[in-house]
């Protein structure tokens, strides 16, 4: 579970996060819309614990990350826009380096397991990951992620420049962990795709969540006419 | 962290570049090698020819006058040092060849660099030259980015968020570009002692033990602050540029800057002074070749009163030879104090030198890899003294023959015979032991020593500053 409790942030005396309440739970998909500098990655840091909020609780299934920032990592699985793996090394290898770092010992048999639930085809696993694609890096990611076995997925817009088809395999991923009971807080810019993955959506302009409400509540149509509303106002 | 070295090294073996890079720097170390091995060999059988022809010169003289004989001389040559195939130091520009007489101590001549159609500022292609100059470099260039990189790739915190420590990212990267460094170094003694695998002893072992820690300990200094200067700095170049700035103040400005303050603070007489001081130290005493000096007067009245003779032509002796030799020794006592003068002025700019370490490990490195190579001024000292004290045998042998060989007081035409001038000994340099020279380097070792732990305590304290965002 994720929750933050009137969380603030600032950098050099510019606010970048104010008051913000938010509380993701367990199996539920919270999709965060915004704008740049919207306070999107911030929050996304201080849930990974490294930044520590000015004022303000941060905590990953109940333990707070500012001082257990250790703890809390350990059940976190974080998807960048863009991960970037070692090029020199296939996407297997890559798995396996960021098991072992994380303590997790593996067979080759159980990592491509990893991999082919992520999505990622047998015939690539061995193949250098110089040569993959923005969408076959992210299913390593999520794979690391998810060999971890992380409570927790954070990813700081992760169908940034995936082709639909990608775009589309990443959503299902997503429901997927989700149904399994995974806690997943997804910030992105992507209206449409925000809509369609999660169950609750969070608007957020310039560090304030202004709105919040639930996928099913509202049209794709809808929710864009409101975001821009916001943007806007 | 092994996990880390691990994937480094990975990185090392599959990267095209650096593989390529890699394996022509070996060339170039193996060339080194194989070209010091071959010069050093090269110039023992040089040097083992001059010295069996100059002494089968000095054994040849069938019948000659000894005190001629003196003047005659001989040549000693100073022997070329397997050890200097890896640094040669101070030796291509001290001389090796010294001509060895009565009456005079003369200086070393024939310096190779004299001899060099192109004297280059770094000297012959040597694996000192590479090991301290280039490797540096090699691992400047490895470890410039390799915390940079991880941070703007965005898997620092990949790296971060799977349990490792920063402080174990830092460490192993370090650890990892310093393995590079001791493969190469490895690399280097592994083909010197195959190459000269019957030749090794006991003390060229413990020399080149000794040689290996302190180039450990320099490219460790090398590889942790370029890797700490990669985590803290915002971006790569600033890491590189810094670091190749350090580079340049260690092994070009500072060796200078630190050398002519040694001399400065220590100087040395002038040749001119020098000589003009030893000239007139040495009219004071005794001159061998004049009868009427007035001290030969005074040794004279002594001796025929030992003998309780009234005049030189009683004498059993010959009183020539006596005074000759009074002559000599009176020299001797003359140049133990100006070249012992000397040797403590080196001495002490050799220690103000040595405390530059304290600011610059190179100079520590530069120190202790002649010192352990026995190539560096200490070393040549050591040997002039040597050859010093061989003269003073040499001239002392001729004199007494001189004196007791039975020839009489004037007799300037009396010649001993061969068996006598074979029966001289020949010049055997004894190569200083390392244990005797030891604490001549343990400053440098210690200085080493303290800024690979220095740098640790840096790394450790500055990485809890060190921003993964």
């Amino acid at each position: 579970m994720i929750q933050l409790q009137n969380v603030s942030k600032s950098f050099k005396g510019n606010l970048a996060i104010q008051n913000l309440n938010l509380e993701v739970q367990k199996g539920e998909i919270l999709g965060l819309l915004g704008a740049n500098g919207a306070g999107k990655s911030t929050t996304i840091n201080m849930l990974l614990g490294f930044l520590n909020p000015d004022s303000g609780a941060v905590h990953i299934n109940d333990i707070d990350t500012s001082h257990n920032s250790e703890e809390t990592r350990k059940l976190i699985g974080y998807i960048p826009e863009n991960v970037n793996l070692y090029p020199y090394l296939s996407g297997l290898e890559n798995l396996d380096y960021f098991c072992k770092l994380a303590g997790l010992k593996y067979s080759k048999d159980e990592l491509e397991n990893y991999l082919e639930i992520c999505g990622l085809e047998n015939k690539v696993h061995v193949k250098k990951v110089s040569g993959y694609s923005k969408g076959m890096r992210q299913k390593v990611g999520i794979a690391i992620a998810y060999a971890k076995k992380a409570k927790v997925y954070l990813l700081d817009e992760p169908a940034s420049g995936l082709d639909p088809l990608a775009s589309n395999e990443l959503s299902i991923l997503l429901k997927k962990l989700a149904s399994e009971g995974a806690t997943i807080l997804m910030a992105s810019h992507d209206i449409f795709r925000v809509r369609e993955v999660c169950n609750r959506i969070g608007i957020l302009k310039n560090g304030i969540l202004v709105k919040e409400l639930y996928s099913k509540d509202v049209s794709a149509n809808e929710l864009e006419a409101l975001y821009l509303q916001f943007m806007q106002n | 962290m092994l996990q880390i070295i691990k994937n480094e090294w990975r990185f090392l073996i599959r990267s095209r570049i650096f593989l390529g890079i890699s394996i022509a720097f070996i060339s170039i170390l193996l060339l080194s090698v194989f070209l010091g091995n071959y010069q050093t060999r090269k110039q023992e059988q040089t040097h083992k020819s001059a010295k069996d022809h100059v002494r089968q010169q000095w054994v040849s003289i069938d019948e000659m006058n000894p005190h001629s004989a003196a003047h005659y001389g001989t040549y000693v040559f100073k022997p070329a040092n397997l050890l200097n195939s890896l640094d040669e130091g101070v030796n291509s520009v001290t001389g090796n060849v010294l001509r060895v007489e009565g009456h005079v101590q003369n200086e070393i001549m024939h310096s190779e660099a004299s001899q060099m159609q192109a004297i280059s500022r770094f000297g012959k292609l040597k694996p000192s030259l590479l090991l301290q100059y280039i490797v540096p470099l090699l691992l400047i260039f490895l470890a410039f980015n390799s915390v940079s990189n991880e941070k703007q790739s965005g898997r620092l915190k990949l790296l971060v968020l799977q349990g490792a420590k920063p402080l174990q990212i830092i460490l192993s990267k370090t650890l990892s570009v310093w393995l590079y460094g001791m493969m190469l170094l490895i690399f280097v003694l592994l083909v010197y002692s195959i190459l000269n695998f019957q030749s090794l002893t006991i003390d060229i072992l413990t020399r080149t033990g000794l040689f290996f820690l302190s180039y450990t300990l320099y490219y460790f200094i090398i590889s942790a602050i370029t890797v700490y200067f990669s985590a803290r700095w915002q971006n790569a170049t600033l890491a590189l540029t810094s670091m190749l700035g350090i580079w340049i103040i260690w092994t070009i400005f500072l060796p200078n800057i630190l050398m002519s303050s040694a001399e400065k603070w220590h100087p040395l007489p002038s040749r001119n002074q020098f000589q003009s001081a030893m000239k007139e130290d040495r009219s004071k005493g005794l001159d061998g070749h004049n009868p009427s000096d007035k001290r030969a007067i005074a040794l004279k009245e002594k001796v025929l009163k030992e003998y309780g003779v009234d005049s030189l032509s009683q004498l059993p002796i010959n009183f020539d030879g006596m005074r000759m030799q009074a002559d000599e020794e009176y020299g001797n006592s003359v140049w133990d104090k100006h070249f012992g003068n000397n040797r403590k002025i080196l001495r002490k700019q050799k220690q103000s030198f040595q405390l530059g370490g304290i600011v610059n490990p190179f100079i520590s490195l530069q120190n202790s890899s002649m010192g352990f190579m026995a190539s560096d001024n200490l070393h040549h000292q050591e040997f002039l003294l040597q050859v010093e004290n061989y003269r003073r045998v040499f001239i002392k042998t001729l004199n007494d023959k001189q004196t007791f060989g039975g020839s009489k007081t004037g007799n300037w035409r009396w010649k001993a015979d061969n068996t006598f001038f074979k029966s001289v000994p020949d010049f055997v340099y004894k190569p200083t032991q390392v244990s005797i020279i030891l604490s001549n380097y343990l400053l440098d070792l210690a200085l080493l020593i303290i800024w690979s732990i220095i740098i640790t305590v840096v790394i450790y304290f500055g990485t809890k500053k060190i921003q993964i965002v």
